[in-house]
């Protein structure tokens, strides 16, 4: 039966690449949707993971960087740098702000980097200086490219002009990149010259960043220190925040258009061949067995479907970087875990109208032509 | 054929005072009325009548694909109307070959594979089935068709393709319905030859429902329905019923001419 379903799915070409084309659609449209998020989740955190500290610490109960605002006194700082377990502590001022060149603006987190910074600069440059002096900006490559702007060329920061110093790479998502000026220029821009944002801090070898994490939350007031994979992925947890409902939207919709079409491709193909299983019924097949076809037909064009969706995605995931674009396709095991699981409900779905209708098939409708 | 003939003893199919009646109250029809036939090993029976006569009707009850309202139906000594639903599918699929009036060949499927998907419901495995499909189309002179879908066969090829599958399973009674209708006189003919030959040769029954008149000589007994009974038949129908003419098998099992006698398209 197994082989007779497999015959009835590619006998019919054009409902075939109808069936597997809807969705394919459908479940690319889930998985695309996934695998954008999935990636931006990685890019907003890229500065985190490559900032070079083992420890974040923040004002109290200030977890992440996107949306959020904290502001420790210069104190923290010296505290933290004397107590045991620490090689090296680099404050650093953030804000989220637009780098304006022309008409163009681009959001950006801005870094304030203090001078000879041993964390939270830019880990690769492309060209140019890796540390900003006075009145200079590290911009991103891309987002310099797309604004017009080259080293040497000027762009403002808070109404302020700064001089492109540096390019680096890896520093822009789909959501906004990252540029660094000095710590001076910082505390000039925003009058503020007691206080930063984060205190990176660098573990010294053989200590853990959970340990020191704690030690510094026990000995340091109004201060939250995590380690660096904890403010990723606290970092990360905003930005699911943000996206939950767009995401549970758009695969809802998928899911519904895979269905829909998948049900109507099954139910037309059963209905194409009611008496040809009304003949296997007459010659005494079981329901059984022609409800196994109707699955098998079901679950093919689904498989079918959920491959050419996933190879489309991957070619994409491929593609998008090479045409210059900050967006990123991350295809998750957990993304393709829920693909699976969505193609075999709309599969089980899609055979359920077709099996009722094969259940209740008049084996006596061969004869006479009824 | 190879199969082993059936052993002839006793009635194949008997039944008993089998009425079908449709509705209740003021819609009630009665389609058959109390009908009683037997057929024995071997035997071609030929039923004729007009449309609306409940041939279709008799013919689903002698198929089990129907319950009758009244009487009994017994095959090879089990009474078909007392068993539960549920058992009926696996008495036709081993008790029961049918040949139908449009071939019902499954499109999708290639010829040899048509003969052996019934083998497999039947529990053979699919290699073993194949085989047998094989050696059974071949000998109906099918030989060189087997990897043919049934759209590029002729209509004697699909007839005999259904014959084949009919047969897979080695049933103890064949239902043929209308199995000329859409064939010319020369191929229908020959089909019925085909039919009467299996029932001589192999001891099987064969039941045909039919209009057509040219086919007549080829059963044993013909048999006239009319307002769901059996009648004696119109002069213009059918000239006499029968006797079962058991001993002329030789004869027309001879006529039958293999492959080359079907190489009419």
């Amino acid at each position: 039966m197994i082989r007779l379903a497999f015959r009835n799915l590619f006998q019919n070409k054009a409902r075939l690449l109808i069936s597997v084309g809807g969705v394919a659609l459908a479940l690319l449209l889930i998985l695309a949707l996934d695998a954008v998020f999935a990636g931006v989740e990685r890019q907003i955190t890229d500065y985190i993971q490559h900032s070079g500290a083992d420890v974040w610490v923040s004002q109290e109960d200030v977890r992440n960087m996107h949306m959020a605002s904290s502001s420790l006194p210069d104190s923290v700082a010296r505290r933290v740098k004397s107590m045991p377990g620490i090689e090296a502590v680099t404050p650093i001022h953030y804000l989220t702000n637009n780098i304006v060149a022309g008409d163009e603006r681009s959001l950006a987190y801005i870094i304030g980097l203090p001078e000879g910074a041993s964390l939270g600069g830019p880990w690769q440059i492309s060209s140019g200086s890796a540390l900003p002096g006075k009145e200079e900006v590290i911009m991103d490559r891309n987002v310099a490219e797309k604004s017009g702007v080259g080293l040497g060329d000027e762009v403002q920061i808070l109404g302020e002009d700064f001089k492109v110093a540096g390019l680096s790479e890896g520093t822009s998502s789909l959501v906004n990149s990252v540029a660094f000026i000095s710590a001076r220029d910082f505390e000039d821009l925003r009058r503020n010259y007691d206080s930063f944002s984060f205190l990176l801090v660098k573990v010294e070898p053989g200590d853990s960043p959970q340990a020191v994490a704690a030690r510094i939350e026990a000995q340091v007031r109004d201060v939250t220190a995590q380690t660096t994979d904890e403010f990723a992925e606290q970092e990360r947890k905003v930005v699911k925040d943000m996206s939950t409902d767009v995401i549970t939207i758009m695969n809802a919709i998928g899911f519904l258009i895979g269905l829909a079409v998948m049900a109507l491709t099954v139910y037309t193909s059963t209905l194409a061949r009611r008496r040809e299983y009304g003949m296997l019924k007459a010659l005494g097949a079981d329901n059984r067995d022609l409800y196994l076809t109707v699955l098998a037909q079901a679950f093919s064009s689904v498989a079918l479907g959920f491959t050419f969706g996933l190879i489309v995605t991957l070619v994409l995931s491929l593609l998008i970087p090479m045409s210059g674009s900050n967006l990123e396709l991350e295809v998750s095991s957990s993304s393709l875990l829920k693909l699976s699981a969505v193609s075999v409900v709309i599969a089980a779905f899609s055979a359920m109208l077709p099996i009722r209708q094969i259940a209740g098939l008049d084996p006596a409708m061969v004869f006479r032509g009824r | 054929m190879t199969n082993a003939s059936l052993s002839i003893q006793g009635e194949t199919l008997e039944i008993a005072h089998v009425t079908k009646r449709y509705g209740s109250g003021p819609t009630e029809v009665t389609a058959v009325r109390d009908v009683s036939l037997s057929v024995m090993p071997g035997e071609v029976v030929l039923i004729m009548g007009p449309s609306g006569s409940g041939k279709t009707t008799l013919l689903s009850m002698l198929g089990a694909l129907l319950k009758p309202t009244e009487g009994s139906i017994r095959l090879n000594g089990v009474d078909l109307s007392g068993l539960a639903e549920n058992r009926l599918p696996d008495i036709r699929l081993r008790q029961f070959g049918f040949v139908f009036q449009d071939f019902n060949l499954l499109s999708a499927l290639n010829v040899v594979e048509n003969v052996a998907i019934v083998a497999e419901l039947a529990g053979l495995r699919s290699g073993a089935a194949r085989r047998k499909a094989a050696a059974l189309l071949t000998e109906l002179g099918l030989g060189e068709r087997l990897h043919f879908l049934p759209e590029k066969l002729s209509g004697g090829e699909k007839q005999r393709v259904a014959i084949a599958r009919a047969l897979v399973n080695e049933p103890a009674l064949i239902l043929a319905d209308e199995p000329t209708a859409n064939l010319d006189s020369k191929i229908g003919q020959e089909i019925i030859r085909l039919l009467r030959k299996i029932a001589k040769g192999q001891g099987r029954s064969v039941i045909i429902v039919s209009h057509d008149q040219r086919i007549r000589d080829f059963a044993d007994r013909v048999l006239w329905l009319q307002d769901g009974q059996f009648q004696e038949a119109p002069e213009a129908a059918v000239d006499t019923f029968r006797p079962t003419p058991m001993q002329d098998t030789t004869q027309l099992s001879s006529e039958w001419k293999g492959q080359d006698h079907y190489s009419v398209r």
